[in-house]
């Protein structure tokens, strides 16, 4: 029996070989016919034989083991398919319930979303500078560093066991466990200690029970035009105050790039996946091939073919995509709906390919392209400021309140929240104020510093009213509550975090706890940065000393040494460090799926570890493979914006 | 260079068209004579007793088979069960846990035919029988069991002579007697469940059961909105707030060794792996108990089956249930007890075991009295995550037991939906 089970693999190994010499040397012919139809030199065409020939075996394991899983993996995220029952092709109904959060499977996706952000946006800049302190640390040379070294790295070969993540677990015990024990034993000693250990334990819960509640989708209510309107006064706060330079204008614009990034981002996502789609979307794209062509007029000819071709697939794409939908999710009376916006976009991209190429045409196109954007803008406007929300604006600009019913449990819950106008708006106009400010620049700066300053009066007046009105919209729960008798459960631990200061027997509970569940992740995150230590380490050795001593002769003293000359000298090794943590934040997975509890899991769960068990677990393949389409499309958009603003801050020059 | 290349592929094409003729034998060989086995988590002297001693066996039965044995963790199951039924081309017997019939479904292969007539189903226990029973037809063999009783440290109860709480409400007066608290901490729990803490689903299912409630209504459609299940969450969120009064108690410290023999846990869930051996002296004080109940319940203990199945993609399932028969025998079975400690399914099995064991003797009995295999639970892969979420939130005082409940209910509804289970 054994014989015939090695005969059997021998056969299966004959079977491989010569199925990869074949399909290289098939590789290479393919390569030399395609080199032929170039015309390329026999010389050329024989090392592109041989070429193609020996990269073979790569190139077809990357087809066979990467590329057709790739490719089958994103035509089973549009279809229905449960392991063990046929597959049915689903369109966008994977992709909708994800990104409109519909269903238990969608409340799912965007809390474990959440959480991959909250370990990306906590846990790599924690992560980051635990590194580079350890990097600074043991750049030195003192007698045993290389032992120091090898021990601060050592948590990166055993970091993920489950050996190791076990005696996390124990470590961070919240009764005995040695952290808390340790953490304890100090705050007993120092009494100043005692208090700020206390007082991180009051601000973490709350944070993380403030989390949770978003998290959870408790209705933020006026409080989620705090944060752009914070963020808008902050920016042009900066802007405003003292002289105007480049820097300024580049921070003008660059945060009105990220900002129409986000945006774009939150409403293609939801807005691609919309059944029915929202005409809208032909309007948006119309006037964006539009002016796509307009501003390659001035292209070579070349460059403009390509990029006819390319804007008028795209185009041709939409169109099918918006017809389709409009076909089936609506009646056949209604499809007009969809055919008036593609003719009034397809008109003039039509004047734009065919129609003479003089001034007096591009002014028209130009007109066009507003006209379209105005009715772009009506449209979205018309569904936004209905049933009288435009008022929020005038009542925070009069530092009034929106909230009518404060006593009305069912008001505040389901009337109030959607009466609400999207906080993108507060958005919206902080890109236009921005972009604003950047485009007048030094050629207008009476127009500029009156857009900055009444831009700043609006954003710090409704900053300072939806701060106030969300306070009144959280407490009126608190107020209901005690007057019913009843518990409340709106951001019921955040409130719940406010309620004492802690006392002296309090501890973290660390994994047994929502509140403390993520912040122990990253803890164990940050154990284990040994990798971005050593890359700093490499980063800092490279340092020339001359630098430090001319710093030194004019009289830099440590800290101005390290921001004007360490920091930049290895900002291409920070920005490694940050692309690559980032990415492995939103992959967290190891970590969750061994730390978790029952009561943790959902707290815990990463994009990745969810994905694993819709796919393992659960069985669908077919919302598994969306999910992780997504969280692909993602990490891209992050990657290429980090190396888009890389630019700035990243110093490759030696 | 063209003649190097055509003599390549002549020889390639001369080679392929020759192999299979010379290896057609092996091929068939193979597949008609290699019988794999998985099951998970083996220790070294069971794989030992299954390659030395029980194969040889049944290869002396069957001439010309050759049976082969797979094991892995629990950690990679899922992942390594999913591809082979993705695939089709795996092991020819599975391992499988309690509610995996419902999950596979007809991923596994009906084997009403090779069982029929077999008379050894009688010794079965009838919840064994139904754990590896699905859409009415028989997809595998019950292989052990796990009788998950609640143990009860009599010499460290407040009030030894009251004996173990058969009711709800007085499983909560023990709670409040045999909890001590210090500091913020716990220094005592009066109760813990099977995975070191105070909630877990399977345990939440076993008290919707003993509150006298069901999973599913006769239509098909979730219950999780019934009286009972409102019974059973209420009893574990009050038992919760007596051993955490607030959400900020911490719990006790890490417990080294068994949490029974710890001394700081006076009852809980736990299978036999996790007690000590039978063999120390602790057992003479520890009382076997079942669940409580409801008013209109009964006590039960939940039994969880671990079987082998026999996937849909074994072309020819006659040799796969061949072994099964043969390793679910009497013999097998006692054999198996003694070296892997499984407890057999099989009742014929259990007098050589109590005979020789007092607390397996007891704990088999009152099994027996009470015991309720932990099956038909439809679409469990869902269900899990589900009850995990919504009791978290009504547990740490985040939704009302009334949300919980209607959530739990469209939810699992939506999820039998999509799964076929109604229509």
């Amino acid at each position: 029996m054994a014989s015939d089970a090695r005969l059997y693999n021998l056969q299966w190994s004959v079977y491989t070989i010569i199925f990869i010499v074949a399909s290289s040397v098939t590789l290479g012919l393919l390569a030399r016919f395609t080199a032929r139809l170039f015309r390329l030199s026999a010389s050329e065409q024989r090392k592109i034989f041989w070429g193609f020939t020996f990269a073979g075996p790569w190139i077809v394991g990357f087809i066979i083991f990467v590329l057709g899983p790739a490719l089958a993996s994103l035509y089973y995220s549009f279809t229905d398919y449960t392991l063990g029952k046929s597959i049915k092709w689903a369109g966008l109904d994977n992709y909708r319930t994800l990104l409109l959060s519909e269903g238990r499977q969608g409340r799912m996706f965007n809390t474990s979303m959440l959480n991959s952000f909250y370990y990306a946006l906590l846990g790599v800049p924690l992560q980051i500078a635990a590194a580079l302190g350890m990097a600074l640390l043991l750049n030195r040379e003192i007698p045993g560093i290389r032992v120091f070294r090898m021990i601060f790295y050592m948590p990166v070969i055993l970091a993920g066991g489950p050996a190791i993540l076990l005696a996390w677990r124990y470590m961070l015990a919240s009764n005995g466990g040695f952290v808390n024990e340790a953490s304890r034993q100090i705050a007993n000693i120092f009494s100043g200690f005692d208090y700020l250990y206390r007082l991180w334990i009051y601000l973490m819960e709350a944070f993380n029970g403030f989390y949770i509640g978003v998290m959870r989708g408790d209705a933020l209510g006026p409080l989620k035009y705090t944060i752009p309107a914070v963020l808008a006064a902050l920016l042009l706060l900066v802007l405003a105050r003292g002289e105007w330079s480049e820097s300024k204008r580049v921070l003008a614009w660059r945060s009105a790039q990220i900002l129409g990034i986000a945006v774009m981002f939150r409403l293609m996502s939801k807005g691609l996946v919309a059944q029915p789609i929202d005409p809208s979307w032909i309007y948006g794209v119309g006037i964006a091939a539009l002016v796509g062509m307009l501003t390659l007029n001035f292209a070579s000819v070349r460059q403009r073919a390509a990029a006819h071709v390319l804007i008028l697939g795209a185009l041709a794409v939409v169109g099918v995509f918006a017809l389709k939908h409009a076909g089936f999710a609506l009646g056949a009376g209604e499809t007009w709906r969809y055919l008036i916006p593609l003719l009034l976009v397809v008109a003039p991209l039509v004047i734009s390919l065919v129609g003479p190429r003089t001034p007096q045409t591009a002014r028209r196109l130009w007109g066009a392209a507003g006209v379209l954007s105005a009715i772009l803008l009506v449209r979205l406007a018309w569904g936004q400021f209905g049933d009288g929300r435009l008022e929020v604006l005038t009542r925070y600009l009069t530092l009034g309140s929106t909230i009518e019913r404060p006593a009305d449990l069912d008001y505040l819950q389901k009337t109030y929240p959607t009466w609400l106008l999207s906080a993108l708006w507060f958005y919206g106009a902080a890109i236009a104020v921005l972009l604003g400010a950047a485009l007048l620049g030094e050629r207008h700066p009476r127009a500029r510093r009156r857009l900055l300053r009444g831009g700043l009066l609006v954003f710090a007046l409704l900053a300072v009213s939806s701060f106030s009105d969300g306070r009144r919209y959280f407490q009126a729960f608190l107020d209901i509550a005690e007057a019913t008798g009843k518990p409340n459960y709106h951001f019921a631990l955040f409130h719940d975090s406010l309620r004492l200061f802690p006392d002296r027997t309090r501890v973290p509970l660390w994994m047994n706890s929502e509140l403390w569940s993520k912040p122990s992740l990253i803890l164990i995150t940050m154990w284990s940065s040994g990798t971005g230590m050593l890359i700093f380490l490499a980063a800092l050795k490279n340092v020339p000393q001359s630098l430090y001593e001319a710093a030194e002769v004019d009289g830099a003293n440590i800290i101005q040494r390290f921001f004007k000359i360490t920091l930049p000298m290895i900002s291409p090794a920070m920005f490694y460090n940050i692309v690559i943590g980032v990415i492995a934040a939103l992959q967290t997975f190891e970590t969750v799926y061994i730390l978790q509890t029952p009561l943790t899991r959902d707290s815990l769960s990463s994009a990745a570890f969810l994905l694993y068990a819709r796919t393992f677990q659960e069985l669908r393949i077919g919302e598994g493979a969306a999910m992780s389409w997504i969280l692909v499309v993602i990490i891209l958009t992050l990657t290429v914006l980090q190396f888009r603003f890389s630019r700035s801050w990243v110093h490759y020059e030696a | 260079m063209k003649r190097v290349i055509i003599l390549t592929l002549i020889v390639l094409l001369a080679g392929v068209v020759a192999l299979p003729a010379g290896f057609a034998h092996p091929v068939e060989a193979r597949q008609t004579t290699v019988l794999e086995i998985y099951i998970t988590g083996l220790t070294e002297d069971t794989m030992n007793w299954f390659n030395d001693t029980l194969f040889p066996a049944f290869e002396a039965e069957h001439p010309g088979v050759d049976v082969q044995i797979l094991t892995g963790g629990w950690g990679d199951f899922d992942v390594t069960v999913a591809g082979w039924i993705t695939t089709g081309d795996g092991p020819d017997i599975i391992y499988l846990g309690s509610e995996y019939a419902a999950t596979f479904g007809d991923l596994l292969m009906n084997l009403d035919e090779q069982f029929q007539g077999w008379e050894d189903w009688a010794q079965y226990l009838p919840a064994a029988i139904d754990t590896v029973t699905y859409d009415g037809h028989i997809r595998g063999l019950p292989l052990l069991m796990s009788p998950r009783p609640i143990f009860y440290r009599a010499d460290l109860m407040a009030d030894p002579e009251a004996g173990a709480p058969l009711t709800f409400a007085d499983a909560l007066e023990f709670m409040r007697a045999n909890t001590v608290l210090e500091g913020g901490a716990a220094k005592q729990w009066a109760f813990m469940d099977i995975g070191n803490d105070l909630f877990d689903a399977q345990e939440f299912i076993g008290y919707i059961w003993s509150a006298g409630g069901t999973l599913y209504y006769e239509d098909g459609t979730s219950a999780f909105d019934s009286p009972e299940t409102a019974e059973a969450m209420q009893y574990m969120y009050d038992r919760r707030r007596v051993m955490r009064p607030t959400e900020d108690t911490a719990g006790l410290p890490p417990i080294e060794g068994t949490a029974l023999g710890s001394g700081m846990v006076i009852s809980g869930i736990f299978p036999m792996w996790a007690m000590p051996a039978t063999s120390d002296p602790l057992w003479n004080d520890v009382l076997i108990a079942p669940y409580p109940a409801g008013p209109n319940g009964s006590p039960l203990i939940q039994v969880f089956i671990d079987w082998l199945a026999v996937p849909a993609y074994v072309q020819d399932p006659t040799l796969a249930v061949e072994f099964l028969k043969f390793l679910g025998s009497q013999d097998n079975a006692i054999a198996l007890k003694d070296v892997a400690g499984f407890t057999p399914v099989r009742q014929d099995a259990w007098d050589q075991i109590k005979a020789a064991d007092p607390v397996w003797a007891k704990l088999l009995d009152i099994t027996v009295e009470y015991g309720r295999a932990f099956s038909d639970i439809r679409a469990s892969a869902e269900l899990r995550p589900l009850i995990f979420e919504q009791m978290t939130l009504y547990l740490t005082d985040q939704q009302s037991l009334e949300d919980t409940q209607q959530m739990m209910k469209e939810e699992y509804d939506a999820i039998l939906e999509d799964n076929g289970y109604l229509d």
